[in-house]
């Protein structure tokens, strides 16, 4: 019955408030008129209460999907590296993971940023690790330890965006170059030490300051669209600055890496020693006309460059003795 | 698409990514200043709102304007990013494709097997030096049997006076001392490949002679010769460029072992080579001749 | 690959073998633990627009600022079930603006006109009071700013309105930018069938 008292006292202030033509300016007294929410019965007339919108996530089978892409653009890379040994294709695999991983997934969840989740889970019993974000970290390092460096190729969305902006590549010198790279290590190291904290002052600095995510999203900061830009024009002329200097899973990919046995290989057996293989490379990765294996990103420029390098070599050439 | 078409292409691609993101930058700027001032002016209006109910339609118009406002430009703004995501991908991929056609022109390097792009020694060969040098005067080689006699035992001395000539034993010629003395073509073949000293086909212009000594093969002067005759695109099999400026020789030792790798361009000598600097050492003699 | 293996070789399997070991193990840990999987989820229990007994504080509306997506994926969401049908909701209108003509405050709470006030069947102009009005929030319009998830908090209203994340709009940041700014660590990564299941975040 209170609601009838409501009403009432809602009615008197309404009556009170058309007497008094000049008094605008009066609030309403507001009391909550009702102590509990009118169901179905009360309200009748055959009134059906609407659905709260509650939108679901994405499908769980499109995320175990994306996974299964990741896996199978890791593999093309290696087919193309390894055994079809052809730039072109691997230019066509990077479009279609810059496409899919960066603009339509707006790279997220990518194994560069799982490096926190893993470090999180590993820490904290009571973290949520869903089953795709271990797969998405630990695919990569595993095809690294028997191929290199395949996901830093044509997969990886933040290579691959900085590997069709590279117009003309200059050379970094080598002290520079090596200087550089122990960046990724300190970057690697703080990552980790700001994931390892508890929840309260947990921070996902990799996440936090990934350049190139919120250009994928085209929202974000200001601040954030602007250092993603400048990566980009800066990987006009050096090769993939983010890649080789800061990426924290470049890191760990790198140290995998060195186990590899197979990976890009020179023209094997067939060298003339010329070095445009090492001209090519616009990441200092040949060394004595060797790829280094923790230093190629799978690129496939020496291939391009190679002037042995052809359909009859292809044919030629038995798989056991690529080096 | 062809030269200058790209060209205009790339450029406009480039201008429309210029002009998008300084669309972008400036609806930055504009907003930064505009929703605080927005802001300000609702509050305002709620304010008068308070005192005055009349303006209440007046402050939802006003909101649903601001609403719609927002709306609208989150959708040119989209549309503007992706536009320059467009134009972007237009301009790299012109610009990559503009920088590679201005690059040196990869150097082909012949397959095993007959190959068409660069002939190797025989008939083809024979047919080129002709077309380079179709006009002998072989009047002196009718002097020089004169005076040094028509039979077999006069051959090296023949060969040796055609040799220093002509700088090198030109077909004509000796088919013509096989027509007019008793030397055969097989002593002849025999005698000019037995002695490194003669050479049958036609010499460059100046003679590059790289060391191949112990100290200098020690050196790297195989990558040398290699990368010198990259450079002037000498086929498989010859040892002379395609124009005749050069002749490429390997010689035993030039006997400044402290140089290596070491090559002599005539008479000026170029030591403590590397690939990279071998081919600057031709310009000593021909400043602008970089092949 | 037969003949004999040489000692290069067999060092650098037996150097694989044992990383591809490690990373099997520590990737089997984590997929023991693992729950499928995670979305971004607002717990109404602790974040201050909707939290109980916070009254007389400033709305927070972080959730508007921080969102990387340009109109937050973070929602008004009205629970009809909770809902009180008042005539005067403190969430639509701002009851302390002055009365109208019609006897009703003259000023909407929402800055975006994002919700929608309608009689429920047959309205009764003369005892508007009385009726039961349906009030739905237009999603499109909404950017959850959290002003009337406030306002309809006990004992002002039923709290039939709280924030919640559209999962289908939230892009599922790695750092979700507003876990990181919310002063309340209201947003975590919850198992989605919870999530979405359960009213509020599992404790």
């Amino acid at each position: 019955m209170s609601r009838r008292r409501a009403v009432l006292a809602l009615l008197a202030v309404c009556v009170l408030g058309c007497l008094a033509e000049n008094a605008q300016g009066q609030a309403l007294h507001y009391e909550r008129p009702v102590e509990r929410a009118p169901q179905e019965k009360d309200i009748g007339g055959g009134y059906v209460t609407p659905k709260v919108q509650k939108p679901l996530p994405r499908r769980a089978w499109l995320e175990i999907l994306d996974v299964a892409l990741l896996a199978a653009a890791m593999g093309v890379s290696v087919w193309i590296v390894v055994k079809r040994r052809s730039r072109r294709w691997l230019v066509a695999l990077t479009v279609a993971s810059v496409g899919y991983f960066g603009f339509y997934r707006e790279g997220c969840v990518c194994p560069i940023g799982s490096i926190q989740n893993v470090t999180v889970a590993l820490t904290d019993p009571n973290y949520h690790i869903p089953m795709v974000v271990t797969a998405t970290f630990f695919l990569p390092l595993l095809v690294a330890v028997f191929y290199g460096r395949a996901f830093c190729g044509g997969v990886c969305a933040l290579g691959s965006i900085q590997e069709l902006v590279l117009l003309k590549p200059v050379q970094v010198p080598r002290r520079l170059d090596q200087a550089l790279g122990l960046l990724k290590y300190v970057y690697l190291a703080a990552a980790i030490w700001y994931a390892v904290l508890p929840a309260a002052q947990r921070d996902f600095v990799i996440c936090r300051f990934d350049p190139f995510v919120s250009l994928f999203r085209r929202s974000g900061f200001a601040h954030m669209l602007a250092l993603g830009a400048g990566f980009l024009v800066l990987g006009m002329f050096v090769g993939r600055p983010y890649c080789r200097y800061l990426c924290p899973y470049g890191g760990l990919l790198s140290w995998f890496s060195r186990l590899a046995a197979r990976g890009v290989s020179i023209t094997p057996n067939k060298e003339l020693d010329c070095g445009l293989c090492a001209e090519a490379c616009p990441y200092g990765a040949i060394e004595e006309m060797r790829a280094v294996r923790r230093k190629c990103l799978y690129c496939a420029r020496c291939y391009a460059a190679c002037p042995r390098e052809g359909p009859l070599v292809k044919a030629f050439v038995p798989l056991g003795e690529v080096r | 698409m062809s030269g200058p078409g790209l060209k205009n292409a790339t450029i406009a691609a480039g201008a429309v990514m210029v002009l998008s993101v300084v669309a972008l930058a400036v609806d930055y700027a504009v907003m930064r200043g505009w929703t605080p001032a927005s802001d300000a002016q609702i509050a305002a209006l709620q304010e008068k709102v308070q005192r005055d109910a009349k303006l209440a339609p007046v402050l939802a118009a006003e909101q649903k304007r601001i609403a719609e406002f927002n709306r609208a430009r989150r959708a040119r703004v989209n549309w503007l990013s992706l536009v320059l995501v467009g134009a972007a991908a237009g301009f790299l991929g012109g610009a990559k494709r503009l920088l590679a056609g201005q690059a040196r022109p990869p150097v082909r390097v012949p397959e095993r097997g007959p190959s068409a792009v660069w002939p190797r020694a025989g008939r083809a060969v024979a047919a080129q030096a002709a077309a380079a040098a179709p006009e002998i005067d072989l009047t002196f080689v009718d002097g020089l049997i004169e005076k040094e006699g028509r039979g077999a035992e006069a051959a090296i001395p023949i060969l040796q006076a055609i040799q220093a000539h002509y700088r090198y034993l030109p077909d004509e010629a000796l088919r013509r001392v096989c027509h007019l003395t008793e030397i055969s073509p097989a002593q002849i073949a025999g005698t000019s490949s037995f002695y490194s000293r003669f050479r049958r086909s036609p010499v460059g212009e100046h003679i590059v002679r790289v060391c191949h000594g112990t100290a200098c093969h020690v050196a790297g002067a195989r990558q040398i010769t290699d990368e010198l005759r990259r450079e002037l695109a000498i086929a498989e099999g010859e040892d002379t460029d395609p124009s005749r400026t050069f002749t490429v020789e390997e010689v035993a030792c030039l006997g400044c072992c402290s140089l290596a790798p070491v090559l002599m361009v005539d008479e000026h000598t170029a030591g403590k080579l590397t690939p990279a600097t071998a081919c600057d050492a031709l310009a000593a003699v021909q400043p602008g001749e970089r092949a | 690959m037969s003949g004999k293996v040489s000692r290069r070789q067999a060092m650098g399997r037996v150097a694989r073998g044992a990383a591809v070991t490690g990373l099997g193990l520590s990737a089997g840990f984590l997929v023991h633990k693992a729950e499928g999987q995670v979305v971004w989820q607002i717990d109404a229990s602790k974040c201050v627009n909707s939290r109980l007994g916070e009254v007389g504080v400033k709305v927070c509306d972080l959730c508007v600022k921080e969102c990387v997506v340009t109109q937050s994926a973070v929602r008004a969401v009205n629970e009809y079930s909770k809902c009180g049908r008042c005539c005067v909701c403190p969430a639509y209108y701002s009851v302390k603006s002055a009365v109208g003509r019609d006897g009703l405050p003259s000023e909407k709470l929402c800055p975006r006109d994002a919700i929608l006030r309608k009689p429920i069947g047959e309205a009764d102009p003369n005892d508007p009071a009385n009726n039961f009005y349906e009030y739905v929030i237009d999603e499109a319009k909404c950017d959850g700013c959290g002003k009337c998830v406030m306002a309809c908090k006990e004992p002002a209203g039923l709290s039939s309105i709280i924030l919640k994340v559209r999962h289908d709009l939230c892009v599922n940041c790695n750092n979700c930018a507003i876990s990181t700014a919310c002063p309340k660590d209201a947003l975590n990564q919850w198992p989605a069938l919870k999530a979405v299941l359960g009213e509020s975040a599992p404790a």
